[in-house]
C-alpha cells in the first residue's frame, strides 16, 4: 500500500498562533497561510521555554499573583500525611532489600508532590495506569500497607500478581490501578484504549478520564508517539502525566531529547499542554484538576509535565553516585523539597506544627515495620499458581503436561535437591497441591 | 459467500450482539483495504468502526486499553507484515497481562485480524506468515482459516474467546474462494484440527493457503496429468492420505495430529513461512516425540525458504502442489 498524507485542518490555527502571518493567500484547498518569509521556527513558545506553574515558593509561601488551589484542612492532612507515608515506606523497603530480604524495590524520594498532588486531583474511580514509580497513588486511594508488603515480598495475600512480578508492580482493579508492567511506556497507547472505553460507557462518559503516568525516558518510546496520536486523535479523555525529575537510570535528559522538554511536543499532537512545578504539591494539583475537567470537557488527551527530581537511587540494582555528584543531590534535597515545601505552607495556615509531625513520623514509621514484620512470616502462594492464570477458560493441553511434569519432579527430588527442597519450604503446603496431582 | 464477505459478516454479527464491539485500524472506515469492513460504518456509526492514525504499535496497545475495560476490541493491521512494530504490544503486554496481574485484568477481549500469506506478487512485505514468531507467547491463540465458511465460525469464536486471539486471513483467499456460508450465527471451536480426507498411507497437515496446494497435490496423486504421470509411480496413486487443517497454531491439537500419524506412520506438514525454527519445527518435535515407535518415515516438512519472499520468484518459493507431491511420494517410498 501506498499512502499519501494529507494535510491537516489543523495547522492553520496553529500556524496563525505563531505569528507566521498570512501575506499571501491560503494554499488551495486549505487555510493554510502562504508566506514569502523564509522563516524556521524550533519553540512552541515564541523564542522561549515552557514556563513551569507554580502556586508555593520553596518556603511555602504563595508567589505573586498565585492563586491557591481549592484545599481545607482536612485534604491538607490527608495529603501531607500519604507525601510522609511514602518516604517511611521507602526507607524501610530500601533497606530491606538491602537485606536481601526482598529482591528489588524503587523509592519515590523527590517526586512525592507529583504523585500525591496529581493523585488527590484525581476522582477514586478514574483508571491510572502507571509506570513504576506511582505507589502513592494506590496509597491516596487506600492500598494499605499490608497490601504494599505483600506484593514487594510476593507473598500469599499478594493479590497484585500472585508472586509473579518483580516487586513494586502493584495493581488492583477495586482502585481502578491498572497492574504495572515492566516494557516503559507500554501503558501509554493503552490508555489511549481506556480512555475511549470510558467514553463509550454509558455510565462513565463525561465523568470518569484515564491518567497515565510516565517519565521523561520512557517518552522517548514509540509507545509515546503512538499514544498521544491515538488520544488525540481518536478522541479519548486520557490525562497524561509525565514525572520529569531529570533522569532515566543514568542518563540525563540533556542526552533523552534536545527540544524543550516533554511539554512542548503536546501542542504538535494538537493537545492542551501545561508544565508544572513537580516540587510544589499545590501546583500540582491545581493543574491536574484542570487538566482532567479539559480532559473530561473535550473528550480528548490533555498533558501535564511534573519537573521534579529523583532524589533517589533508580532502583535498588543502581548506584547513581556512579553518574552524578552526591552533593548535587543533597543539595536538591535540601534546597527544594517537597515535602519540606508544603509542610511549611501548612504550619503558614496553622494547620502543623512540630508535635503534629512528630507524631505522625513515629505513627507512620510504627505501621510500616508492624506491616513489614508481618509480611515477612507469611508464605507464598501454592506453588500450582505458577501454572494458573495463563489462558482464561479450558486449560492447554501443553500447560497441563508441564504441570504434571513437574509434579513427577517434584515427587522425584522435592526431597534430596536442595535447592528445591529449601525453596519448597517457602510455599503455602510446601508444594503439596503439586505434589497431590495425579500425573 | 467469498472470504472477505464472510469475515464482515462475522464481525457484523458480532457487533450487533455485543454493544461494547469496536472495529478499528488503518483504513477500515471506507470499508478497508480488502473491504472486510465494507458497510460497518455505516450499520454501526463511526463510534464503533474507525480509523486509527497509521501506528500498528498504537493500534495494538489501543486495543489492549479497551479489552482492559472489558470491551470487545477487534482491530486491523493491514498486513502481517506490519504486525512487528505491535509485537512488544502482543508479546509482553496483551499475552502476559492475565498471568502478572494474578487473574485480577486480562483482554480476552482483544482479537487482531491480519491478511497474511502470499497473494502472487506481494514480495517482501506483502507476503509474510508470521504465526511461528507468535508461537511461543503463551497467552496469545493464533487462529487461520482456510475458507468462508471457516472465516466466519473461526471468526466469532476468536472474537468471543476470553484470550486475546490473532487471527490471521489468507488474503489471496479473500476473493478467490467461495462457498455457501450460513447467514446465522454460528462458531468453529479453537484448538481443534479438522480432518478433511481420512486416510491411512500418509498425514498432510498444514493450514491457510496451502490446504489448497496439498490438495491439488493429493488430486495430481491420484490422477496425474499427461506431463507428470511418468514422475509419479502408479504404486503411490491409490496411497490413502490424511488432509489435516490446523486451523489453530497455538494452542495447536496435539490429538488430532498425533492420532492421525499412529495410524499412518508418516507426516509430512506444510506452510508458508521459512523452515528454520517455523511451526513446522515444533510440531515434528512433538510427533516425533509421542510417534517415535509408529513412524515409518522422518517427517518431511515442505514450506518457504529461509528466505525473505522474493517477488519475480515467488513461484519457487512457496510450497506448491508440486513441491508438497515430491514430498509426499518421497515419504511414501522412504
Amino acid at each position: 500500500m501506498i499512502r499519501f498524507p494529507s494535510v491537516s485542518r489543523r495547522f492553520s490555527r496553529q500556524w496563525v498562533a505563531r505569528g507566521l502571518a498570512n501575506v499571501a493567500g491560503n494554499l488551495p484547498n486549505s487555510r493554510l497561510p502562504v508566506t514569502s518569509n523564509l522563516k524556521f521556527f524550533n519553540s512552541v513558545q515564541g523564542d522561549g521555554l515552557i514556563p513551569a506553574f507554580r502556586v508555593l515558593d520553596g518556603s511555602g509561601t504563595l508567589i505573586d499573583g498565585a492563586e491557591l488551589p481549592e484545599i481545607d484542612e482536612k485534604l491538607a492532612h490527608r495529603m501531607y500525611e500519604n507525601m510522609q507515608l511514602l518516604p517511611t515506606l521507602d526507607s524501610i523497603l530500601y533497606n530491606v532489600q538491602r537485606q536481601g530480604k526482598i529482591s528489588f524495590y524503587m523509592t519515590s524520594y523527590g517526586e512525592e508532590a507529583t504523585v500525591i498532588g496529581s493523585a488527590a486531583a484525581l476522582e477514586s474511580d478514574d483508571e491510572v495506569l502507571g509506570q513504576y514509580r506511582e505507589m502513592g497513588v494506590l496509597l491516596w486511594r487506600g492500598f494499605g500497607v499490608d497490601n504494599v508488603m505483600a506484593q514487594c515480598f510476593g507473598n500469599e495475600e499478594d493479590t497484585s500478581t500472585k508472586g509473579r512480578q518483580m516487586p513494586v508492580h502493584f495493581g488492583s482493579p477495586e482502585l481502578h490501578f491498572h497492574t504495572i508492567s515492566s516494557p516503559l511506556a507500554t501503558q501509554i497507547p493503552q490508555a489511549a484504549g481506556v480512555g475511549y472505553a470510558l467514553r463509550r460507557d454509558p455510565y462513565r462518559r463525561g465523568r470518569s478520564i484515564a491518567a497515565c503516568y510516565f517519565g521523561e525516558g520512557a517518552a522517548s518510546e514509540g509507545d509515546f508517539h503512538a499514544g498521544f496520536m491515538l488520544a488525540s486523535t481518536i478522541p479519548s479523555p486520557t490525562l497524561y502525566i509525565t514525572r520529569n525529575n531529570g533522569f532515566a537510570i543514568s542518563t540525563p535528559s540533556t542526552e533523552q531529547y534536545y527540544g524543550d522538554g516533554i511539554a512542548s511536543r503536546g501542542p504538535g499532537y494538537g493537545i492542551d499542554t501545561i508544565r508544572v512545578d513537580g516540587n510544589d504539591v499545590l501546583a500540582v494539583l491545581k493543574a491536574v484538576r484542570e487538566g482532567r475537567r479539559r480532559c473530561l470537557e473535550q473528550g480528548r488527551a490533555v498533558l501535564i509535565e511534573a519537573m521534579s527530581y529523583r532524589v533517589g537511587h533508580h532502583s535498588t540494582s543502581d548506584d547513581s553516585f556512579a553518574y552524578r555528584p552526591r552533593a548535587e543531590v543533597e543539595d536538591r534535597k535540601h534546597i527544594d523539597n517537597p515535602i519540606v515545601r508544603f509542610r511549611l505552607f501548612m504550619e503558614s495556615q496553622g494547620w502543623w506544627d512540630a508535635a503534629a509531625e512528630e507524631e505522625l513520623k513515629i505513627r507512620l514509621k510504627a505501621g510500616v515495620m508492624k506491616a513489614f514484620k508481618r509480611a515477612e512470616s507469611i508464605k507464598r502462594n501454592e506453588l500450582g499458581q505458577l501454572f494458573t492464570d495463563v489462558y482464561g477458560g479450558e486449560e492447554p493441553w501443553n500447560l497441563r503436561e508441564q504441570r504434571e511434569e513437574l509434579t513427577g519432579l517434584l515427587k522425584k527430588y522435592g526431597e534430596v535437591w536442595e535447592p528445591w527442597r529449601t525453596e519448597l519450604a517457602k510455599f503455602k503446603n510446601n508444594g503439596q497441591d503439586l505434589l497431590n496431582l495425579r500425573p | 459467500m467469498n472470504t472477505y464477505q464472510a469475515v464482515r459478516d462475522a464481525m457484523s454479527l458480532a457487533m450487533s450482539k455485543d454493544d461494547t464491539a469496536v472495529v478499528f485500524g488503518e483504513d477500515v472506515a471506507f470499508g478497508g483495504v480488502f473491504r472486510c469492513t465494507m458497510g460497518l460504518a455505516e450499520e454501526f456509526g463511526k463510534e464503533r468502526v474507525f480509523n486509527t492514525p497509521l501506528t500498528e504499535q498504537g493500534i495494538a496497545g489501543f486495543g489492549i486499553g479497551l479489552a482492559l475495560m472489558g470491551h470487545t476490541a477487534i482491530a486491523e493491521i493491514q498486513f502481517a507484515d506490519y504486525i512487528y512494530p505491535a509485537f512488544d504490544q502482543l508479546v509482553n503486554e496483551a499475552a502476559k497481562i492475565r498471568y502478572r496481574s494474578g487473574g485480577q485484568y486480562n483482554v480476552g477481549g482483544l482479537t487482531i485480524r491480519t491478511p497474511t500469506m502470499s497473494v502472487g506478487h506481494g514480495g517482501l512485505y506483502h507476503s509474510q506468515s508470521p504465526e511461528g514468531f507468535f508461537m511461543a507467547a503463551s497467552g496469545l491463540k493464533i487462529v487461520i482459516p482456510r475458507s468462508p465458511i471457516q472465516a466466519k465460525g473461526l471468526l466469532l469464536s476468536s472474537i468471543r474467546d476470553p484470550n486475546p486471539v490473532i487471527f490471521m486471513e489468507p488474503k489471496i483467499l479473500y476473493r478467490s474462494a467461495v462457498e455457501q456460508v450460513p447467514i446465522d450465527d454460528f462458531e468453529l471451536p479453537l484448538g481443534e484440527a479438522e480432518v478433511l480426507t481420512t486416510g491411512s498411507d500418509l498425514t498432510l497437515l498444514t493450514w491457510g493457503t496451502p490446504v489448497y496446494h496439498c490438495e491439488a497435490a493429493l488430486h495430481m496423486l491420484a490422477s496425474p496429468p499427461s506431463s507428470l504421470e511418468s514422475l509419479i509411480p502408479p504404486s503411490l496413486r491409490s496411497a490413502k492420505i490424511e488432509l489435516i487443517d490446523l486451523r489453530s497454531v497455538l494452542p495447536w491439537d496435539v490429538e488430532t495430529v498425533t492420532q492421525s500419524v499412529k495410524r499412518t506412520g508418516r507426516l509430512v506438514i506444510v506452510h508458508e513461512a521459512g523452515l528454520t525454527a517455523g511451526v513446522g519445527a515444533e510440531i515434528s518435535a512433538e510427533v516425533q516425540k509421542r510417534c517415535f515407535l509408529k513412524l515409518n518415515a522422518p517427517v518431511r516438512r515442505v514450506t518457504g525458504w529461509d528466505i525473505p519472499v522474493a517477488l519475480q520468484y515467488e513461484k519457487f518459493h512457496i510450497p506448491d502442489s508440486i513441491r508438497v507431491l515430491d514430498a509426499v511420494m518421497e515419504t511414501l517410498t522412504y
